[in-house]
């Protein structure tokens, strides 16, 4: 099946978050799917459903209650199903250890959360017209971080 | 070997000893000698008298012999022949004594011979006139008178004989006179001079006594000092020792080391029993196997046990102890330190360590719920107030318009103010490495920061040529950075702030401002300005956290930058004052040790 808008998947407890990221993608005005998780274990019991169907660009917020977005990304990352998916880290903090910690797990990009709309508008489209392919065969930390 | 150490041996002592007793025995054997020969000649001489009156006595006897034969003749009386016997038997006499008195002699005895032979003559004469009778009288026909003389000759040859005799006795007398005077002579000359060196060698032996006692006695004397210094110190340094002879199983034990335990110097005769009973239960076992251990190892680490003194209080003591071997001995000595008040001090420093590392641990909470927590509101209040600018700001009247704006701008402070306290934060934080940097480029990459401030202030900045000093670079960056936008936000209205950067190489003698002990020579480094300046009173006040001279409407700021200055300046083992008057500029002085 030809897939004619890019499927993005959000894993954040947090419900502001959640609302600013849905639309954010609404007014871009991209053809894009946007789904939203609650948690860490919402979103593995999504993606391990045998008729799942796996984003291409899937953002994780680090700090959830139950699981959190670290857990997520090994389980992830030592799945080769789901080797495709482009990994993108969402989160408030941008403390060097965290940025650290999920460059050696595997992420692809490490966002950290802006406090302006227009920012956030900004960094998401940014982030969906990334050429993944070029991103991710070149694993650098230059680039890991998406500053805005 | 050298005469002086050889005086200073004891064995010289010996020597003399010996060769003193040696001379006493040989003026003994020279004076018993000399006796001897004396009483020898007096002996030899008392002879040669003898000798002669012997032979004088025996010539009267034979002259009487003489005398009875012509009586005999004349008389013709037989009872003279009865008179001649006896003169006869005392001539024989007279004879044996002088034989027996000259034994010794040779040449007397030969004449005694030829004497002996004159006399047997005489006596056949004599004998021969007693067998004829004279009765009738033939007196002065010749053959009475040949018989009247016949023994003439005969008296006269042992006269001569006789005389000869005396006359060698008294040769020999004379010989041994001078003999005996030469002896008087020379040996008390000998006597004196031995005894002259016996003198001396006891004069020298006295000395070298007196001396060696005075040595022994200042030797004794330092002991008693040290003695008692080691004894002062003991009682200062709170230790005790203790010695075991191990060939005879002897314990000694010090004063101190009595009162370590509780109890007066020598209470009780040292032993390892009524040491050993004061000994925590726990530790006994281990105090036993580490105290045979000593005595096969001979050194050993120290180690730390329990004990209860005698009045119950419980004490922490070390001790360590080896073997030395002195004079074929084998002593194991030993140390016993009471370390009561340093393990309850490290108990504490342990404690209030754990109390810090908990307080830190708070403080990393902290930090992390500053940087993510705190944000995450302020940051979807923000965001909010985005979309209602962006969406809905036409609806509101204009006092809402205003109120929105307001609330943005306490937000944007707010996040401001959160990232000040976060970088505060990061520099009190263990994580600094110290490598060489040129603070040249450091500076420079300060002024990159604060680029868009400098060019909007037209501000200038002259510097020196900076050192390359050991640092921790981000702070030193940090610290530049913040001095710099310290001095252009505090500049004066349209005049363009101008910041003067100097270095000079100090130490600690020559500036009385820097007091340090570990570091001498020091980097004093001088931001001035030409800004508004602020009054001395709060050169100090203005390091302090949250420390505003100025209205926030007046000047930004949140008070930390110059606390985050202070904070870097002091992990760098360095100094930062500040000197300022109002409208006069200000100065801020920072030294930074050369090696840290």
């Amino acid at each position: 099946m030809q897939k004619e808008y890019i499927h993005i998947v959000l894993a954040d407890d947090d419900e502001d978050d959640r609302l600013f990221f849905t639309d954010a993608f609404s007014e871009l005005k991209m053809s894009t799917k946007v789904q939203t998780y609650n948690d860490g274990v919402a979103l593995m019991d999504y993606l391990n459903q045998e008729d799942a169907i796996l984003p291409n660009v899937l953002f994780l917020d680090l700090n959830m209650p139950r699981k959190s977005g670290i857990e997520c990304l090994q389980e992830i990352k030592s799945n080769s199903k789901f080797d495709n998916i482009a990994i993108a880290i969402y989160s408030t903090s941008s403390s060097e250890e965290h940025i650290e910690e999920t460059f050696v797990l595997g992420a692809n990009i490490y966002i950290k959360k802006p406090n302006d709309f227009n920012a956030l508008k900004k960094v998401l489209s940014d982030v969906i017209t990334i050429n993944w392919q070029y991103h991710t065969s070149g694993l650098n930390k230059e680039n890991f971080l998406l500053r805005m | 070997m050298n005469i002086l150490s050889f005086y200073r041996s004891p064995i010289f002592l010996r020597i003399v000893f010996v060769l003193s007793i040696a001379i006493i025995f040989f003026i003994a054997a020279v004076t018993y000698k000399q006796i001897n020969a004396l009483t020898n000649s007096s002996n030899q001489v008392l002879n040669t008298y003898n000798v002669a009156v012997e032979l004088e006595k025996m010539y009267t006897y034979i002259n009487d012999l003489e005398t009875a034969k012509r009586d005999y003749i004349a008389s013709n009386d037989q009872t003279i022949k009865f008179a001649i016997k006896i003169h006869q038997k005392e001539i024989e006499k007279a004879l044996l004594k002088v034989e027996k008195i000259t034994k010794g002699n040779k040449t007397q005895r030969e004449y005694l011979k030829i004497l002996r032979s004159l006399i047997k003559h005489k006596y056949y004469i004599v004998n021969s006139i007693l067998a004829k009778d004279y009765s009738n009288g033939i007196l002065g026909s010749t053959e009475l008178n040949n018989d009247f003389l016949s023994g003439k000759k005969v008296m006269y040859d042992i006269r001569k004989v006789i005389n000869k005799m005396i006359t060698i006795e008294e040769s020999l007398l004379n010989k041994r006179n001078s003999i005996y005077k030469d002896n008087q002579k020379t040996t008390p000359l000998y006597i004196y001079l031995t005894l002259l060196i016996t003198l001396v060698l006891l004069v020298l032996s006295y000395v070298k006594m007196s001396k060696d006692l005075n040595n022994i006695k200042s030797y004794n004397n330092e002991l008693l000092v040290s003695n008692e210094s080691s004894n002062l110190s003991e009682i200062v340094g709170n230790y005790g020792t203790w010695q075991l002879n191990l060939d005879t199983n002897k314990y000694t034990f010090s004063d101190n080391e009595y009162r370590l335990l509780g109890y007066e110097p020598k209470a009780f005769k040292a032993n390892l029993d009524d040491f050993m009973k004061h000994i925590h239960p726990d530790d006994y076992e281990m105090v036993k196997e580490v105290t045979l251990k000593m005595i096969y190892q001979e050194v050993l680490p120290s180690f730390t046990y329990r004990i209860y003194k005698t009045n119950g209080e419980l004490r922490h003591f070390r001790a360590s102890g080896r073997v030395v071997t002195k004079s074929e001995e084998r002593i194991l000595i030993g140390t016993t330190t009471d370390v009561t008040e340093v393990i309850i001090a490290n108990q504490e420093i342990e404690e209030r360590n754990r109390i810090l590392e908990s307080n830190n641990k708070e403080l990393q909470a902290f930090n992390y719920v500053a940087s993510h927590d705190l944000q995450e509101p302020l940051r979807k209040i923000e965001t909010f107030i985005s979309r209602l600018i962006d969406k809905d700001l036409d609806n509101l009247s204009e006092s809402g318009q205003q109120y929105l704006s307001r609330i943005n701008a306490a937000a944007g402070r707010m996040r401001i103010l959160i990232d000040d306290l976060l970088q505060f934060s990061r520099t009190t934080r263990a994580e600094q490495v110290f490598m060489k940097t040129d603070l040249n480029e450091l500076l420079e990459n300060a002024k990159q920061e604060q680029a868009q401030l400098i060019e909007e202030k037209k501000a200038i900045i002259n510097n020196e040529t900076l050192p390359e000093l050991e640092v921790v670079p981000f702070q030193i960056q940090q610290l530049f950075s913040n001095l710099i936008n310290n001095s252009i936000k505090y500049s004066k209205e349209n005049i363009p702030p101008v910041i003067n950067i100097s270095i000079t190489e100090v130490d600690t003698e020559s500036d009385e401002k820097i007091n340090s002990i570990t570091n001498t020579k020091f980097y004093k480094i001088i931001f001035s300005d030409n800004g508004i300046g602020f009054e001395q009173e709060y050169a100090d006040k203005i390091f302090t956290l949250f420390t505003r001279l100025h209205n926030k409407d007046e000047y930004a700021g949140t008070g930390i930058g110059l606390a985050i200055c202070k904070k870097i300046i002091e992990n760098h083992k360095g100094y930062i004052f500040a000197n300022s008057e109002i409208d006069r500029g200000s100065t801020f002085t920072i030294y930074l040790p050369k090696e840290i």
